[in-house]
């Protein structure tokens, strides 16, 4: 019966990614009987290598991160007893009478006759030319996530990322979650391409973005050693007079994807070039059905587009082969995934997807939203502040709320909307939020302190009553902040809760652990840094001699001659004091460490 | 270089071996594809390119962009990407097309 199974599906699945597991979950459940065919090791397609939260709605798993979704698609399919998997298996053509299989393991072709093919392949990545584009070092960005978090290994120390859409952004975070540096994400348009929300996680932990910059060359023989960056003019050329070299040894492609359609055109399928989804893709109809009549496409190989939008594709699909096999009406079910689909490629980042669909005449309708920035006042009581402007596709903020003060409403692209009166201030919303946009704020906590609640995913996570430092929107260190509790949470976004000056309350949005962040000293011999000294200022030592004695600044063995006109500096900055004004320090012998002995006048004798 | 701790993922390394590249012994754990084993350990030339004689490594890690070709065992063609590492395997970098029967070079 296996062999059957295998030679003679009713459903052949080529790819085990979101599109591909979702149909076979529902072609299973209608009894059809399914074989599913992957390359790779592991089933889960490109959801594997994903550690961030997506966004969409609970029925497609929003705030569950991409390879938790893999998992609980994985175990679906295992558990489905019409689903036969194979892995490590490539399709290596679809022939007028059979399509060709290789089992990797045993090295051994094998043909089989499916009823029906739903081709779900994915992407590759897109190709970018540049001198010295083929050194070792120069990856697609998804290989970059595939080593580092489907393997946990890093291919490099300093990281640069061309493109900023959301795989780039997503990708720059990541690599700083694996530890690695990002040294700059280049855009050759004047414009951050992916969401607001996704770019404004990066910029906070000091990850520059540079807009209008474009890789000129890779440096290096045998490998990367480094890049040539340089700003682009109007024509996006770059301007030679802007040029300038990074140090990094990997440089990450995040330009885009190119839809898998080989196999499609194989099987005879017609071809269109459709830019905004991604090139020559295959003319399908709204079921996803493609020119050849048991031919179906779903997820990014029918137009690039991310994993939701693929899973419901995928559904549809299947849905419509199981009403041909089985003589059935699924029109209700297929019809309520029409409109999720619809409302999902409703906004404004749908726009290019509207484009290209409606180039094989899908139309899909657009919709435009209000802006909702709130000013919460309520300066006593803590709150979520939401920073979540652009409409994207999500609500877990509002699923996740157990008070209902959080409304998105029926159109998942609607910004939220909360009412204040209703909050209790519980910060599951802050943890639920899968562009980490929510922060608990509350401006009047003691003193001329307020308390900030930013949501955590870096190690080492932060303890009660450490020193952290507290940064803005754009990465700059601002000031330094005491932890004052840890949320640990369940999904590994942890919220850990600060208090800093009351006038930081709104710019505020990221902390570091100071050690990983290098410091500015000023007193080489007792290790006081710029901070300290600041921090000293602040608290009322305007003078030198009394710094000197709170910090030891000077007291070291060079005597002050490395520090104290750095010191003096910075209290002539802070204080407004001109240095004719502050004292210099008093000189006491020895200006340098002499032995004890020497001043007794020589070595002594030890009987 | 391989990540130990990671706030989000936990990477099992249960069971150690070892394969070779270039008679080189390399360490690899259970699940790791040749191309991460190899990248895990410094090796990033994976094979050079047919005309110019480049070196060319992994480039987009799932099996599409065939960058990353390899001769494992004696054969060639062998994708780095997708293929696991196995304890005792010989891979080698490669330097040409591959020649047909080219199996009578292995082990």
């Amino acid at each position: 019966m296996k062999m059957e199974h295998i030679e003679r599906p009713e459903l052949l699945i080529i790819g085990g990614g979101p599109a591909g597991l979702s149909a076979a979950i529902v072609a299973s459940n209608h009894g059809v009987r399914t074989l599913l065919v992957d390359e790779g090791v592991k089933l889960g397609g490109q959801l594997v290598k994903q550690t961030h939260k997506f966004f969409g709605d609970e029925e497609f798993y929003a705030s569950k991160r991409g390879f938790e979704i893999a998992d609980i698609l994985v175990d679906e399919v295992k558990r489905s007893p019409n689903v036969l998997t194979l892995t490590q298996t490539s399709v290596i053509g679809i022939y007028e009478d059979a399509v060709g299989v290789y089992d990797r393991t045993k090295e051994k072709v094998f043909s089989i006759l499916p009823g029906y093919i739903l081709v779900a392949a994915g992407a590759s990545e897109r190709f970018l030319s540049f001198p010295g584009n083929d050194l070792p070092g120069i990856y697609g960005a998804g290989a970059v996530q595939t080593l580092v978090n489907q393997y946990g290994v890093l291919p490099g120390k300093r990281f640069l990322i061309v493109g900023s859409g959301n795989i780039g952004l997503i990708l720059a975070y990541q690599l700083y979650q694996a530890g690695a540096d990002v040294v700059a994400i280049v855009e050759i348009t004047d414009r951050i391409g992916g969401y607001e929300v996704h770019a404004a996680k990066v910029k906070r932990l000091g990850i520059p973005v540079l807009t209008n910059h474009t890789l000129v060359r890779a440096i290096g023989q045998e490998r990367v050693r480094g890049a040539v960056i340089a700003k682009v003019d109007e024509h996006y050329s770059p301007i030679p007079s802007t040029e300038r070299e990074l140090v990094v040894d990997v440089i990450c492609l995040a330009v885009g994807l190119v839809p898998s359609v080989e196999l499609v055109m194989q099987a005879g399928a017609e071809l269109i070039y459709v830019n905004e989804l991604g090139g020559y893709v295959p003319r399908r109809d709204f079921r996803m059905r493609t020119t050849v009549d048991n031919l179906f496409v779903a997820g990014d190989l029918a137009g690039i587009e991310e994993a939701t939008t693929a899973m419901i594709e995928g559904k549809i699909a299947a849905l419509t082969i199981v009403e041909e096999l089985r003589n059935l009406d699924l029109s209700e079910e297929i019809e309520r995934l029409q409109k999720k689909l619809s409302i999902f490629r409703s906004g404004p980042t749908s726009e290019k997807v509207r484009r290209g669909l409606e180039k094989m005449g899908i139309h899909y309708e657009g919709v435009s939203f209000q802006n909702v920035k709130q000013t919460p006042g309520l300066e006593h009581k803590l709150k979520p502040v939401i920073e979540c402007f652009q409409p994207i596709p999500c609500n877990p903020c509002e699923t996740s709320c157990p008070t209902g003060a959080i409304v998105v409403g029926d159109n998942i692209n609607n910004p939220p909307k909360i009412d204040y009166e209703k909050c209790t201030g519980c910060g599951i919303c802050a943890i639920s939020c899968p562009g980490l946009a929510i922060f608990m704020i509350q401006e009047d906590y003691t003193g001329n302190r307020s308390l900030i609640g930013v949501p955590y995913e870096f190690l080492p996570l932060p303890q009660k009553g450490d020193v952290v430092l507290a940064l803005d929107r754009d990465g700059n260190i601002v000031s330094n902040a005491v932890v004052e509790k840890v949320i640990k949470s369940k999904n590994l976004t942890n919220l850990v809760y600060i208090s800093i000056d009351r006038d930081l309350a709104h710019s505020v949005r990221q902390i570091v652990m100071p050690e990983s962040k290098p410091a500015s000293y000023v007193c080489r011999c007792e290790d006081v840094t710029v901070e300290d000294v600041m921090r000293a200022i602040d608290a009322g030592f305007t003078d030198y001699e009394e710094l000197r004695r709170y910090l030891r600044i000077g007291m070291g063995p060079c005597g002050g001659r490395t520090c104290s006109s750095l010191a003096l500096n910075l209290l002539t900055r802070k204080t407004g004091r001109s240095p004719y004004e502050l004292r210099p320090q008093i000189s006491r012998p020895p200006i340098f460490p002499v032995p004890f002995a020497s001043l007794k006048g020589g070595e002594e004798d030890e009987g | 270089m391989r990540i130990e701790n990671h706030p989000i993922l936990r990477f099992s390394r249960a069971r150690r071996f070892v394969f070779f590249f270039e008679n080189q012994p390399v360490e690899a754990f259970e699940g790791e594809t040749i191309a991460a084993a190899l990248i895990a350990n410094g090796i990033d030339t994976f094979r050079l390119s047919l005309r110019h004689k480049r070196p060319r490594g992994l480039f987009c890690a799932i099996g599409k962009c065939s960058s990353c070709l390899v001769e494992v065992d004696g054969k060639p063609n062998v994708r780095a990407c997708l293929t696991l590492a196995r304890e005792g395997m010989r891979v080698r970098l490669q330097k040409n097309r591959g020649v047909v029967g080219v199996e009578d070079g292995a082990h």
